[in-house]
């Protein structure tokens, strides 16, 4: 191993001073001279055709700068794809929660009390809540006109509900069928659930006296948002600036422009900065929480656990709209056939339309979705046919040189060892009490790539400014940027101080997601570190009149070569005559074969009497590359499992008359550090990954198999199985009945 | 948030005069850990909000040698902790410290949790177990009535327009009295119960002397499991006996569908949960 000083070290985070002292500034507390507060009024129905909206008596009242409705942003439509979101409804509402009217105003009260005295008049129409109704031939379409929208990968054939579809595969499905001695075929579903950031959407819109569009907004891909902006309002992006603010938690949520158009229109009514932030409320009813789904996945297996065929249809559940995923749909769909060596596979994943709450990005998207579906259904082919969990899915899973189920091959595999440790330390196979079970679970995920900039600054005091365009909405890449930047330049990290750009600086930047923010902003903020030390021996070789090829910069000095002779560096800096800096940009958008696997065991005891699970202790191994900063490392590991265990056992956002009615957190119950059980880390150490550090990811593959490691250890507790998310207790008592008929 | 007026009233009559002016446009607040919510959600717009922080006479934890005397502002984290609750009315100490998070305990007060009349929460089927009284004053007077007869329904009290709970009056428990207090939690630790029980019992060797069993969560009001009482009482303790107690209390449960469990799930799990309490107390070690 390459031994590092800052590299590897559990070094502070850089954001966390300002943060717990309260002094980071959010998007929520930014005062502009003359700001206005937003207000929207949503649809109270989850299908309507809007009849009549009067403003007449908001308009009136004082204060009140602008009220708009669905006229006043006709035709526009906006998307992180495809581009079929309106600021504010026109002729129809399609979900309980969307915008049909807006006003800023000169405070929250005065803007609450103009959205009071709207009047809308509706014609409530029949709602399509569950998608498969929606699939149906003779359902009402949602959206007409989907073949017209921008951003639709594939016009459909016949329009429908139905907007999207991918599918994955290889090999004959009826070969591998035909070669079977068992087929098990299981239907699974996973509920609404939502990211729980603490910081809701918020924006703030001004559009200056050059006519520039000035935004603040909590979305961690400022330049993907400057373009969506740009479309769908028709103006040049060079118009639009983001500027850089703090975001206070993302898990995948805050990519979406969501509020960001409608706030223009605002500003461009009002003619002053309009700021919107939604209440929690508007947040669980109408932000872009994690897609629903409804898996069927149907399997081949000779006697001796060699599996043939394998075939799984997801159906996501879109909501209203289809605008809140990069992708249009999710492609973390394929995961449901997992990293097994299966010859004759067909996976297909679809995006459908319903009356509700439009569906986004959270954490591994479409990932825990089939992942709980796949590794449910191994786990019981594994109990059917009286095999070991862990000895099925070490015989089934790839090792170096075999190609995954939907047909990734990679290198320097270590799947078997990542499930082997993660035994090891889950004692799997030691004696278990009575009603008390063991479930494990797999995931494999390589880093998304994409592409930044990083820029490097000497300061006259002997520190270094690194700038950043990428918004740091929690995970910690301010801190990755501020280690390698140290490491290279051979300073601590409180020597490196992190300042983001707004979108003028740089040219691009994909923004956080897919767990690239370590994989890109380390290959840049190295590569600009490298250019700022050139930098710096060049005016050190000048200041001295140095042989620059035979320079090295060592403990805060500038050495000829390796002899005792040396120039101070805060010298250098201070003396040289010019700004002493490195920029870089990087583009790494190649797919790797390069990943990491995590494998999950769940221990726990089941009440028989009321079906409660109580988690006894959770075990993740993950196989990585250089760990940059272990503290960070764990916390996404920690933090990751625990957003799991609620999927798995208590999080869902119940939808009664197409309306989401569970709007607390009260009534939305997430878990809490009593709740959490004894966690156990490995880490199986590979020697291949990405950059000069070789580092994986490891933001979304700590959450994806959760799920399913509790659902098959609540089977091996009790031999009952549960199918759907979340495994209540009232769910497992009910499993537990029947069974015993 | 809407716009209203506060009022630092110091004395209990001057709270009772504010009351009085301003009648139905007035709330009052204690810790408002609920009152906050409900004003934030548009559910209650008062232009008058009257804080009894200030008020003299409402924080007292006392005992006589027939009864605790609890002052509607003392805050749960205080009942929790009193080594004087802790003695002499050990399940209250033990329902309090059940309560959401210590960061709720320490905002909301005992006479404010009373007067929300939430039957989900955990003091109310404790304190009905323990046969509490409530002290209401109002500018005409004051009255004391059982604590069964303050609530009415989910959210609503019996408290008349002008009155205000001022004291919680609690018997004493005897010595050789048990009592047990369990909440059911299937989803997290800071949750409100899926179904609790209160148990208070007095055996006289092998018979059940004395018992009082509250349900929290499973009706429109905390209610008194009687028939299970009457099951129970005079009687020799068993398996059997227990579980026909336990059984009964299906028949008094009016549970909701809500998104802790069903109402069919909730009425068996009070079947469970007084089962579980009477094989605590009842079978337990003493």
């Amino acid at each position: 191993m390459i031994s590092y000083n800052v590299i590897g070290q559990p070094i502070v985070r850089s954001d966390g001073f300002e943060k717990v002292t309260g002094r980071a500034q959010y998007t929520g507390d930014l005062k502009l001279p003359g700001m206005l507060w937003g207000k929207v009024l949503r649809s109270p129905f989850a299908h309507a055709r809007i009849i009549r909206v009067d403003t007449s008596r908001a308009v009136g009242l004082p204060g009140v700068h602008a009220v708009l409705t669905g006229d006043d942003t006709r035709g526009v439509r906006y998307g992180r794809r495809l581009f079929d979101v309106p600021p504010l409804a026109e002729e129809r509402v399609l979900f309980a929660g969307e915008r049909v009217a807006a006003v800023a105003a000169e405070s929250m009260e005065i803007a609450q009390n103009a959205i009071d005295l709207i009047e809308v008049e509706y014609d409530p129409l029949p709602a399509i809540a569950d998608p498969l109704e929606s699939m149906k031939g003779d359902a009402f379409l949602l959206h007409p006109d989907v073949n017209d929208y921008v951003g639709l990968p594939k016009k459909l054939e016949k329009v429908s509900n139905v907007f999207v579809t991918n599918t994955w595969g290889k090999g004959e499905l009826d070969t591998g069928f035909a070669q079977a001695d068992h087929i098990l075929e299981r239907t699974y579903t996973t509920p609404l659930v939502h990211q729980a950031y603490l910081e809701p959407h918020s924006c703030v819109v001004f559009i200056d006296e050059d006519q520039r569009i000035q935004i603040w907004a909590a979305n961690k891909a400022p330049f993907a948002l400057r373009q969506q902006l740009a479309a769908a309002i028709g103006v040049d992006e060079d118009r639009i600036r983001l500027n850089p603010t703090y975001i206070g938690g993302d898990f995948g949520g805050k990519g979406s422009p969501m509020d960001v158009p409608l706030v223009y229109f605002l500003a461009l009514h009002s003619k002053r900065p309009v700021r919107m932030v939604m209440d929690y409320v508007e947040e669980f009813t109408a932000a872009n929480p994690r897609h629903p789904s409804v898996t069927t996945v149907r399997s081949g297996v000779l006697n001796d656990g060699t599996l043939t065929a394998w075939e799984a249809r997801i159906i996501f559940n879109s909501g209203a709209y289809g605008g809140f995923k990069p992708g249009v749909n999710l492609g973390g769909a394929r995961d449901v056939a997992g990293p097994y060596k299966i010859p004759h596979t067909f996976v297909e994943a679809i995006q459908v339309y319903t009356n509700s709450v439009p569906g986004g990005h959270m954490r591994g998207p479409g990932e825990p979705q089939g992942i709980f579906a796949g590794e449910s259904h191994l786990d019981e082919i594994a109990r059917i046919l009286g095999i070991d969990p862990l000895e099925f899915r070490l015989k089934n899973l790839v090792g170096e040189g075999d190609v995954t189920a939907t047909g990734s091959l990679y290198r320097d595999v270590k799947a078997k060892e990542t499930l082997e440790a993660a035994s090891m330390a889950a004692r799997y196979g030691s004696p278990l009490a009575m009603n008390v079970g063991r479930g494990m679970a797999m995931g494999a995920r390589a880093p998304g790539g994409g592409e930044t900039h990083v820029g490097v600054i000497f300061q006259k005091d002997g520190t270094v400014v690194a700038r950043t365009p990428i918004l740091d909405q929690g995970t910690g890449t301010y801190t990755t940027v501020n280690q390698v930047v140290a490491e290279e330049l051979g300073l601590s990290s409180d020597k490196v101080q992190i300042i983001p750009w707004n979108t003028d600086a740089v040219s691009f930047d994909t923004g956080i997601g897919g767990s690239r923010g370590t994989r890109v902003a380390s290959q840049a903020a190295y590569a600009a570190a490298q250019n700022a030390k050139q930098e710096l021996l060049r005016a050190a070789s000048e200041i001295r009149g140095w042989d620059p090829s035979n320079l090295v910069l060592k403990d805060n000095k500038v050495y000829k070569g390796n002899t005792e002779d040396y120039i101070d560096f805060d010298f250098v800096v201070q003396n040289c005559g010019f700004d002493i800096q490195g920029t870089s940009g990087i583009e790494d958008r190649e797919q790797l074969t390069v990943t990491a696997f995590c494998a999950q065991i769940a221990e726990v005891a089941v009440d028989v009497e009321t079906g409660q699970i109580k988690l006894l202790r959770f075990t993740s191994a993950h196989d990585v590359g250089q760990v940059l900063n272990p503290i960070g490392h764990q916390g996404q590991i920690n933090g990751g499992v625990v957003q799991g265990i609620g999927y798995a056992l208590m999080e869902e956002l119940e939808v009664e008359d197409g309306r989401v009615s569970n709007v607390t957190f009260g009534d939305y119950k997430i878990p809490t550090m009593a709740d959490i059980p004894e966690l156990r880390t490995v880490l199986v150490q590979s020697k291949n990954g990405v950059g000069p550090y070789n580092i994986k990811g490891i933001g979304e593959n700590t959450n994806t198999a959760v799920a399913a490691a509790i659902a098959n250890a609540v089977e091996d507790a009790i031999g009952v199985r549960v199918y759907s998310l979340p495994i209540t207790a009232e769910k497992v008592l009910a499993a537990l009945r029947e069974s015993n008929v | 948030m809407h716009d209203f007026t506060v009022h630092h009233p110091q004395s209990l009559q001057e709270t009772l005069i504010l009351l009085d002016r301003f009648g139905d446009a007035a709330q009052l607040i204690a810790g408002g850990t609920a009152l906050m919510n409900f004003m934030k959600q548009s559910l209650l717009l008062p232009e008058h909000i009257i804080n009894l922080q200030r008020v003299q006479g409402l924080q007292h934890i006392q005992s006589t040698k027939d009864e605790v005397r609890i002052g509607a502002m003392v805050k749960h984290r205080e009942i929790e902790k009193s080594n004087l609750i802790q003695n002499e009315v050990p399940i209250l100490a033990s329902t309090y410290r059940r309560v959401a998070t210590i960061r709720i305990r320490n905002m909301a007060t005992i006479g404010g949790g009373l007067a929300h009349a939430d039957p989900a929460q955990d003091p109310p089927s404790t304190l009905v177990a323990l046969n509490a009284r409530i002290r209401i004053a109002s500018i005409s007077g004051e009255r004391t009535i059982s604590i069964m007869d303050l609530f009415q329904n989910y959210y609503e009290n019996s408290l008349m327009p002008g009155e205000m709970i001022t004291e919680v009056i609690i018997p004493s428990m005897h010595s050789d009295t048990k009592s047990t207090y369990l909440k059911f939690l299937p989803r997290t630790a800071d949750d409100y119960a899926t179904v609790s029980v209160s148990l208070i019992a007095t055996l006289n060797e092998n018979i059940v002397r004395d018992v009082r069993i509250g349900l929290g969560a499973v009706a429109p009001t905390p209610i008194r499991a009687t028939i299970a009482e009457e099951t129970l009482k005079g009687h020799a303790i068993s398996d059997e006996l227990i579980q026909q107690a336990s059984n009964s209390v299906a028949q008094q449960v009016d549970p909701l569908d809500d998104f802790r469990g069903s109402a069919d799930y909730k009425r068996d799990m009070a079947i469970v949960f007084t089962k579980r309490a009477l094989q605590q107390v009842l079978q337990g070690p003493s």
